[in-house]
């Protein structure tokens, strides 16, 4: 039996352990499986989480014309995990006026969130947890949790700066969903669909990168100023609100937003991927040996992946910050109107498969 | 005659932000085959990879060579050549350098050496300016750091040790001037007591004999010693010693004779 | 709202605190808090020698302490009636212009930085270091130099910094092209510096405000221009004007002050070529001459003679107009030493320049002023 799928991993692992103890009830055995299955995708998305980070921090050394972590590890490749082990170590503190509830579940529920999504996106053809027909969907439903917990844990630090990072989050993740979704909704037009793994799929003639370009500069934006990251990051912009929303953060509970907002910079990332640029597949016309090898897929993916996220860096590199008013009014005076008209362009690519005359061009015909 | 300061470097309003990316990349680039930075600990400025290139060209502004040994850094101490003459001390603005005895001095005469408390210190480099000997200049030793503050007090000998590790030393010494000020004697006042010759680092002041005049009937003669300090100014530093121990302020400061 | 900038927050560079009430993210009305950093500096001179005063002068600025070295040493030199040898002036302007470059780099670091774009701070420090090496390679400090005294330098240039100089001045020329392509160059760079911070040329004229904040505004007012001291007047260079009196202005100003400032470093490197000779006054007072003065009883009797004076001067700093003033009552110390420090008069037009902007233009627009928190306070 050779294992397809990373269900079938944990399928394997709990049959094994049916197999030790025969005793164990069927729906036992299925619910062992089904953990196995999580514990795995969590230990992927956080060493993956992790190892983004150190990719961040040794791009962004080479931009700044200096090296980045280089000596715990090869290559600093472990300095993460020794930072992660610091502020394991550090004594949490909560200001005394501030919220417990708010102030410790904010956290939490953000990470949890952000975690929650890995379950449904998949990475390759064999990462099936689950075809979901409407995974796109519930993945774009889940991400948008995150400017509540960050107003909850914003509000209930009882922190002036806290709260203008909370509020200016809330206004600026609100104003990006509705082009970010309208960017998605191209997409859908194109693909028919909105399960991921047919999204995929239908990319495999061409990327959807290429007709829908202005959607694919849209979602990034968007992306960006969701993830909160430079030339966005004006919730946490530490020239004027300190650290903005997780100013009275430290210890753990700092290390939860550090974490889920890579998270959500890996879900960014890859959902990029899996809309615009091909998932784990490549275009049909490249060697097939470069597509054969085991685990290609995932490799791909990983591949494509870590590029989108080094553009992000890029980008970070070099571009500052912009101000509140301007980031909202390129949001929906710019973003908006150019969602739709990428919308429309689908629109009319999928109309243009209806002519005869454009039916036969090569890669368009699906 | 005003320079013009319009912006050399528009945005191009079709591409927003495509120069400062490109900018970026190429730097990334550059430092792709060697980032400016050195790793510390690791790599030194003052090492000898380092100190013989000028980097500026290459793009690597690291080091300007080996005209590092400039650097004021931990005071080098020759404990041998030291002639306890306190201008060290003296000129100190931070008042951070003690004289403290050292062994080897008769006991008359405790030899005094400079200790120097470096969380004082300022690091300007009067007292090695000062040193007449040379005995007293500053390394490119820069590292100090210590758990615990009474570790920053150097003494004698620690800084004696710093010496014969034969660091770079400041290599750009002051010279002294030529037509310099040197210590005259008020003759009339003196009392010939031997203090500045006692206490005199370099020994350059003999007391020779002075003729006891007469006395006239009727004139009372000064109840004194009739020796007089004579100063061999080639070997003079000038450090002052014999003007603050003088009792009767019969040196002072003079033109160069 | 009011809300503490300081003097623990990101924006403010050193340890000062802005007070900043805010009706949602609009500036409503500032208080600008300073004296955190007060040491005393002014009244500690008057027990220093007069070259001890110079260790205190670099760590008056932090970031341009020759440039008032400079300053102080021109007031003591009045004051005590010593004229120093040609060569060191010119050494002094060398080192003078050297550190307005570093000071500029500086701010653009740490100004860029508070925009949010983080590699053109390591850009500014690697290229100020470079500079810094040059600062080591002749007076021994990278920051706290020591290197002025009065009467003239204390050591001459060794041998071959000369052209090393003309090599670094021109890989930074290069450099200043990159600085310009990164803000200049980008769009949201523009957007958020144009129209910042606006203090009109009367405002500044009112407000006593000097320097690339005063020439940013269009007048044309610059001490090494209106009233050349050591040797400013024997080398061509331009005076930086821009008209916009906002930050952007700002930011062009002081880049093109660096370009000047490279073409007047790249004279006074061919001069001191060509006129090699003594650094120091001949003929000086022991207690004066030497650095150190090991005065017994017997000093006081010495300059019980020497002549009395009053010295002030005024140089063009990094930051604008700075001046001293030393007393000489006859005393081995100067009886009284006071400064008037630009950045406290720039930071006191405050409420002029940052009421009606938003938070976020805070961080820019007090960037652009360039404040040295050790110099205000003193």
């Amino acid at each position: 039996m050779t294992v397809q799928s990373l269900y079938g991993v944990a399928a394997l692992v709990a049959g094994g352990i049916a197999y030790l103890l025969p005793f164990l009830p069927p729906w036992l055995v299925t619910i062992i499986a089904d953990v196995v299955f999580g514990a795995i995708l969590l230990a992927a998305s956080m060493i993956n989480t992790i190892v983004l980070i150190w990719y961040e921090r040794k791009l962004l050394g080479r931009f700044m014309d200096r090296r980045g972590a280089m000596h715990v590890g090869y290559a600093g490749l472990l300095q993460n995990f020794a930072d992660g082990l610091k502020l394991f170590r550090k004594n949490t503190y909560k200001p005394r006026e501030a919220d417990s509830l708010g102030f410790y579940g904010g956290p939490t529920a953000y990470m949890v969130s952000s975690l929650v999504i890995f379950g449904i996106l998949p990475i390759s053809t064999g990462w099936d947890n689950g075809s979901l027909p409407l995974s796109l969907l519930l993945a774009l439903v889940i991400f948008s949790f995150a400017p509540l917990f960050i107003f909850l844990s914003a509000w209930s630090s009882n922190n002036k700066y806290s709260l203008m990072g909370g509020m200016r989050s809330a206004a600026q993740m609100i104003a990006y969903e509705v082009p970010i979704l309208i960017a998605v909704v191209a997409v859908v037009v194109l693909s028919g669909s909105f399960d991921l793994t047919t999204i995929v799929s239908e990319q495999r003639n061409y990327w959807f990168a290429l007709p829908l370009f202005l959607a694919l500069i849209v979602f990034v934006a968007g992306m960006l100023a969701e993830m909160e990251r430079i030339p966005f990051d004006l919730p946490e912009a530490e020239a004027e609100l300190v650290e903005g929303w997780n100013t009275e953060y430290g210890g753990m509970l700092f290390a939860f937003f550090m974490l889920a907002d890579y998270l959500r910079a890996l879900i960014g990332s890859i959902l990029i991927v899996l809309l615009f640029l091909g998932g784990w597949t490549l275009p049909s016309y490249v060697p097939a040996a470069l597509t054969s090898f085991p685990l290609a897929g995932i490799f791909w993916f990983m591949v494509k992946t870590y590029l989108v996220f080094g553009v992000f860096v890029w980008v970070r590199a070099s571009l500052p910050r912009v101000r509140t008013d301007q980031l909202l009014r390129v949001g929906w005076m710019r973003m908006v109107p150019l969602a739709l008209v990428s919308v429309l362009i689908a629109a009319a690519v999928v109309a243009a498969h209806c002519l005869p005359v454009l039916g036969c061009v090569p890669g368009l015909g699906s | 005659m005003a320079a013009s300061t319009e912006p050399k470097e528009g945005p191009n309003a079709a591409f927003l932000i495509v120069k400062p990316m490109a900018t970026a990349a190429r730097q990334f680039v550059k430092s792709l085959v060697r980032p400016s930075t050195i790793v510390y600990p690791f790599e030194r400025l003052e090492d000898p990879s380092f100190r013989e290139e000028v980097k500026v060209e290459s793009g690597h502004p690291i080091g300007v060579g080996p005209i590092w040994d400039n650097y004021r850094g931990v005071h080098a101490l020759n404990i041998a050549t030291c002639i306890s003459c306190n201008l060290c001390a003296f000129s100190c603005p931070d008042l951070c350098i003690e004289m403290v005895t050292v062994p080897g001095g008769d006991p008359k005469h405790p030899k005094k050496c400079p200790q120097i408390d470096y969380g004082k210190c300022s690091y300007c480099g009067f007292c090695s300016d000062a040193c007449p000997e040379g005995c007293l200049s500053m390394t490119t030793r820069y590292e100090l750091s210590t758990p615990n503050r009474s570790e920053m007090i150097y003494s004698p000998q620690k800084l004696h040790e710093v010496f014969e590790r034969k660091l770079p030393m400041n290599p750009i010494r002051l010279e002294r001037p030529e037509n310099e000020d040197a210590i005259r004697l008020d003759a009339p006042l003196c009392i010939g007591c031997n203090a500045c010759s006692r206490d005199c680092p370099t020994s350059c002041i003999t007391m020779v004999d002075t003729p006891k005049p007469t006395a006239k009937p009727g004139e009372k003669l000064p109840r004194r010693i009739w020796k007089e300090p004579v100063i061999n100014d080639s070997d003079c530093v000038r450090c002052g010693t014999c003007i603050s121990v003088c009792p009767k302020e019969c040196l002072f400061w003079g033109t160069h004779p | 709202m009011w809300i503490n900038m300081g003097p623990q927050h990101p924006m403010t560079h050193g340890l000062w605190n802005l007070r900043v009430k805010i009706e949602g993210e609009i500036v409503k009305e500032i208080d600008p808090e300073m004296g955190f950093l007060h040491r005393g500096i002014e009244k500690i001179s008057e027990d220093r020698h007069y070259n001890e005063v110079i260790t205190l002068m670099d760590r008056t600025c932090y970031v341009a302490g020759i440039a008032w070295e400079h300053l102080y040493i021109q007031a003591a030199e009045q004051a005590l009636h010593v004229t120093p040898p040609a060569r060191a002036l010119w050494i002094r302007v060398l080192c003078e212009e050297m550190q307005r470059i570093a000071s500029h780099v500086m701010w653009y670091a740490a100004f860029v930085q508070d925009l949010g774009l983080m590699s053109p701070f390591l850009y500014g420090m690697r290229d100020r270091d470079l500079l810094l090496d040059h600062f080591q390679s002749f007076t021994g400090g990278r920051l706290t130099y020591e290197y002025m005294r009065v009467g003239g330098v204390r050591n001459d240039l060794p041998p071959g910094t000369t052209d090393r100089m003309r090599k670094t001045l021109d890989w930074l020329m290069d450099r200043f092209v990159e600085y310009d392509r990164l803000c200049m160059g980008s769009e949201i760079f523009r957007k958020r510096c144009d129209d910042l911070g606006v203090l009109k040329a009367n405002d500044c004229i009112a407000y006593g405000v000097t320097g690339p904040m005063l020439r940013s505004a269009g007048v044309r007012r610059d001490l090494r221009k209106d009233r050349p001291y050591a040797i400013y007047d024997q080398v061509d260079f331009d005076m930086a004007i821009a008209d916009s009196a906002d930050v952007t202005g700002r930011y062009l100003v002081r880049m093109e002050e660096m370009r000047q400032s490279v073409r007047i470093l790249r004279q006074v490197v061919d001069w001191l070529d060509k006129h090699p000779g003594p650094v120091m006054a001949p003929n000086l007072p022991r207690w004066l001459g030497a650095p150190y003065a090991p005065v017994g009883r017997e000093g006081y009797l010495l300059k019980r003679n020497y002549p009395k004076g009053v010295g002030l001067s005024a140089i063009e700093e990094p930051h604008g107009e700075a001046n001293a003033y030393v007393v000489n009552e006859g005393g081995e110390h100067p009886y009284r030493v006071k400064f008037r420090s630009p950045v406290y008069v720039n930071l006191s037009a405050a409420h002029k320049y940052l009421v009606g902007y938003h938070v976020a233009d805070i961080p820019p627009i007090m960037g652009s002023v360039d404040v040295c928190v050790g110099e205000v306070d003193r």
